[in-house]
Parts: C-alpha cells; structure tokens; sequence
C-alpha cells in the first residue's frame, strides 16, 4: 500500500451521478460544500483498495542442451547463455551413482595404455601397494621389457638378484635415475611400519627410566 | 514453360486451400481425357516442386518507377494505427467490482505474466513417470477394510491439578518443544510425497562492513537458480559475532515448481558428483516434518556450471558457500528421504527418522 495513485480513474457512473447530484440537489450541505472542488477529472475519493501488480523481476533464462558423459541429452533452462553443456564428471560415471558399474571401481584410467607402457617399461618396482602376481618378477625394474616377459623360475630369480644388487647404469641416464628411485623404494620396507618422532621420543623416555 | 509457371502462380494466389488448389486443374483434364494433358499435370505438380523465385520475372522500369510506398504514404489523410499494440494493463487491481479489470496472468499482456513452460523437466518427468508410483506401490501399508480406526493419541498435555482455573483452559504443549510436529501419514494415491520448493540461503556477514559482499552473494544466487533473491537481515545482537539486528547480512530465493526441479536435477546429477570425496547428505538431517537441508561450501560452489562458466566474474574471497532446503510435502524425514533417495540424493551415516 505504499504506492497509491494520485489520480485514480473514477467509474464513469458514479462521477456522473456524483455531478448531477452537486448540480441539482443543494439540500446536501457537506457534500454541496465539497463538490465544487472535486474537478471531475481527478477522483472524488482515493480507492484504498488498489493493490500493486508487479512485473516479474527475473534474469532471462536460455534453453540449453546437457549432455552427461554416456552421451545422453536432455533440455534444461539456465541463466547461462552456452547452447549445448557437456559435462565430463556426472552422475552417469560416478561411482556412489553408479555402484554396480564395475569399470567405475577401478580409479586408473589408461585409456590411450600410457600407464600400461610404462608399467611395461620399468616395472611395478615403484608400487608399495602392488601385490606381486604369480609369473611376474616381483620386483622387475633392472631388466625393463624382458623383466615383463613371462619368464621361468630361474630366470626369476636371477632377476631377483639383479634387483637386490644395484643397477648397472646404462645408456639412458633417465632410466638410471628411475630405476635409483625405485629400487630406494623397493629396499626401503620400513616406511610402512615406521614411528613417528613422538612415539620415538616416548620410547626413548621409557628406555630412561 | 514461363506462361504455365505463371498460370500456376495465379492459380495460387487464389484464396484455395492447398488441397483444392491441387484439385483445382482436375476438371479441366478430364473433359479432355488425353495423355498429353495428364503428363502436362504431372510435369505442372513438378514444376510446383522445383520452384525457385530466383527466375520469376523482373520489374520493368516503369513498374520500378510506379512503385512508391512513401508516396502512398505522405498522400494518406489519416494515420494508420500503430504498429505496437496500444492497450496497457493497470498497475493498480483495484477490487472485483472496480470497472478496470487487468486481464489474468496467463494473458502475455498482463503486468505479472511470465512466459513458459518451455520444456518439461527431466528430474519432473521421472518423478512422474516412475518415482511417485514407486513410492506408493512400496510404502504401501495394508489396512484390511473394516478394521476400526484408532482413536488418535492426545498429544497436547492437559493440566493436571486441583486449581480450579484449570477447568477448561487449553492444552498444553508437548514437552520440550513448543510446537506439535507433523504426524506421519501413510502414503496413498492421494499423498505422494513431492516436492513443494526449494530455498537456497547464503550468510554473508563481511556485508556490513563492505556491501559488495552482498552483490557478489546475489549474483551467485541469481545465476544459480534464476530467481531474483532477497536480501535477508540478521535476527538477533551478538556481541561476540560483531553482529547487529537489522543488518542485512545475507541473500535467499527460493524457487517452486519447474524451476526446483531443475534446480535439483543440475545439482543431484552434475554439481554433487564433482565434488571430490562427497559422502552424501548427512542421514540425520531433516526438521521431523519432512523438509531436508544440507549445506556447499565456498570451494562447491564453484562447481556450479552457472559458476564455473563465469568463474571470474566473481572475486575469489567474496564467494560464500550456501545452505538448501528442500521442502516437501512428506509428512516425516522418513519419507522425504525416500522421495530424496529415489530422485538420487545419496545419504550417509545413521539415519533419523
């Protein structure tokens, strides 16, 4: 209400009986005294009833085509002025979605067989999580592709011994440096099973005392 | 071949359907019944097919020349009406019995008149198609026919006492809250559980002392949901906070129909799987009456697509996380995170009902 109109359109009829009534009766005193100035052209009285209609305040809105990651489309009405929104991470290929969906389980991606050539190349030496499978070395990282190969026991466990002794640097000095890096992982198994400087400290302390 | 191209352009700017049109030269053939004029018709059917307008005749000079609009204009003695429609709706309703009436809000002339639907959403389509009927068919609850219905527990406390003013006053309250909470119904036909709106709210306290705070906040929301927020203020004096009453301290909108279901859709299947790690809604969360809420923060919201495709329209640090509320009309937590589950919303951990 806190917009009114000054001039209010006024109904045709009542202004015109109002008019007549002011021109021909002069028995009215407080109407009489007021009417003369009333123009007719301006409402008489202020309607309290009118009530704002107000236009819609809204961002314009486009009609977008979505496609999710399986390649399905459906439209959608956004703020956002792109034609066509292809989204790469949805629900489609989400794991808490999608809990039956085996490939979703599996978190290494090796579309184009990157990980796998490289696995190839040096080995799983690196990995401290790999479990070593049966028929492969379980630390193949001196002898690269011929490590890979399905080899027979003996030939393992030369390659077991190869792994313990340092590697003999070859042409490559990149390779070298990865296999150094690898085989400080693979010698190391006291990562996992280490203590921190606080328990350290309290060992000690007992030891004091 | 030009003359036949011609009579066919005059026989149809004749005020015939098409389907007469084409009937039109039919009587013609068979009064003479050969098959010269048969394959003349067939060749004109064609000819209709490969019209081009690119060799239609051009205009002599004299036909040029004759040719002046804004002559037969400046000779007009009166004005045509105006292009635009003229007539405008009142700003004012001014009662039922008022003469001015403004047309209703279907009518695209109407003040309020907001254009659509323009599509049918998918999130409404499945709720429709397979969720609602999913939802009756397995909180179904037999009650054999004749069984007596249960008096319903009193569950506003009466005074207990020996005061004679206790007579007749009202009941009290339940203990502990002040308001009676809804009570679970069963889900039939009639009460299927949907959504009823979505609100989202942002806080944003650095507004009082800087007010682009503020902007930032609505123009996040407004892209979001496309809805228009408003500006919320804060409640209450805290010291501690260095907050004030009345200080305008945060923005919300809420949204209904269509719009919350898109709002859901883009949210449920492209927002929430962005986020890394998300382990779903909280399974404690809900107001016992059937509203839901969870909470973004700053770094999600940017996992908007609205967000992500302008991310640097928005300052960094101005960027707030916000709150949602999914109001529906289920009676209980319960079934509202049954509709919830079934339109995707993952939950975690103990679930309250």
């Amino acid at each position: 209400m806190g917009k009114l109109p000054t001039s209010v359109l006024q109904r045709p009829r009542a202004a015109a009986a109002l008019l007549t009534s002011s021109t021909t009766t002069t028995s009215f005193t407080s109407t009489s005294s007021l009417s003369p100035r009333i123009s007719p052209h301006c409402g008489s009285s202020q309607v309290r009833h009118a009530t704002f209609v107000p236009r819609a305040r809204r961002p314009y809105q486009f009609t977008q085509l979505v496609q999710l990651s399986d390649g399905s489309t459906f439209t959608a009405r956004t703020t956002m002025p792109q034609g066509m929104y292809k989204s790469t991470k949805d629900s489609r290929n989400h794991q808490v979605w999608q809990p039956s969906d085996k490939s979703l389980k599996n978190v290494e991606v090796d579309e184009a067989g990157k990980l796998a050539a490289f696995r190839e190349r040096f080995g799983r030496g690196w990995d401290l999580d790999q479990q070593p499978l049966e028929g492969e070395a379980p630390a193949a990282v001196g002898g690269g592709a011929e490590a890979a190969t399905k080899g027979a026991g003996a030939q393992n466990q030369e390659q077991q011994k190869q792994a313990a002794t340092p590697a003999e640097p070859s042409e490559d000095p990149f390779d070298s440096l990865t296999d150094l890096i690898s085989q400080y992982h693979t010698a190391d198994k006291s990562i996992k099973g280490g203590m921190t400087a606080k328990e350290a400290e309290k060992l000690l302390g007992k030891k004091k005392k | 071949m030009a003359s036949l191209r011609g009579a066919y352009r005059s026989a149809r700017s004749l005020p015939l359907s098409p389907l007469s049109r084409q009937a039109y030269p039919a009587p013609a053939c068979t009064q003479r019944r050969t098959a010269a004029s048969a394959a003349a018709v067939t060749a004109a059917i064609l000819e209709e097919l490969e019209t081009t307008t690119l060799d239609a005749p051009q205009l002599s000079p004299e036909e040029k020349k004759e040719f002046r609009p804004w002559k037969r204009a400046a000779d007009r003695e009166f004005n045509l009406p105006g292009s635009r429609y003229q007539y405008h709706p009142p700003k004012y309703n001014r009662g039922p019995l008022h003469p001015i009436q403004s047309p209703p809000s279907s009518d695209p002339i109407a003040r309020d008149y907001v254009p659509g639907p323009f599509n049918l959403p998918r999130l409404k389509e499945t709720y429709r198609a397979t969720v609602a009927s999913d939802l009756m068919t397995l909180a179904y609850n037999h009650v054999p026919p004749g069984t007596p219905s249960r008096e319903p527990a009193e569950r506003l406390r009466s005074w207990v006492g020996d005061s004679p003013y206790f007579k007749n006053r009202d009941r009290r309250a339940p203990r502990g809250s002040p308001q009676l909470t809804l009570k679970e119904r069963d889900i039939t036909f009639r009460h299927i559980p949907e959504i009823k709106e979505i609100t989202i709210a942002t806080y944003a306290p650095k507004a009082a002392d800087e007010p682009d705070h503020l902007l930032v906040a609505r123009m996040m929301l407004m892209s979001i949901t496309g809805v228009l927020p408003e500006i919320t203020k804060t409640k209450q004096d805290v010291q501690a906070w260095r907050i004030r009453k009345g200080q305008r301290s945060g923005v919300k909108c809420t949204m209904y129909g269509n719009q919350a279901y898109e709002f859901l859709d883009r949210l449920i299947h492209i927002v929430l799987p962005r986020i890394k790690e998300w382990p779903g809604v909280k399974g404690t969360t809900g107001d016992s009456s059937g509203n839901l809420s969870f909470g973004l923060s700053t770094e999600h919201m940017h996992l908007f697509p609205e967000i992500e495709l302008n991310h640097d329209m928005y300052p960094g640090k101005m960027l707030t996380g916000c709150r949602i509320f999914i109001k529906t009309t289920a009676t209980s937590d319960r079934h509202a995170r049954l509709l919830m589950k079934a339109m995707g919303l993952p939950f975690y951990g103990e679930l309250r009902d």
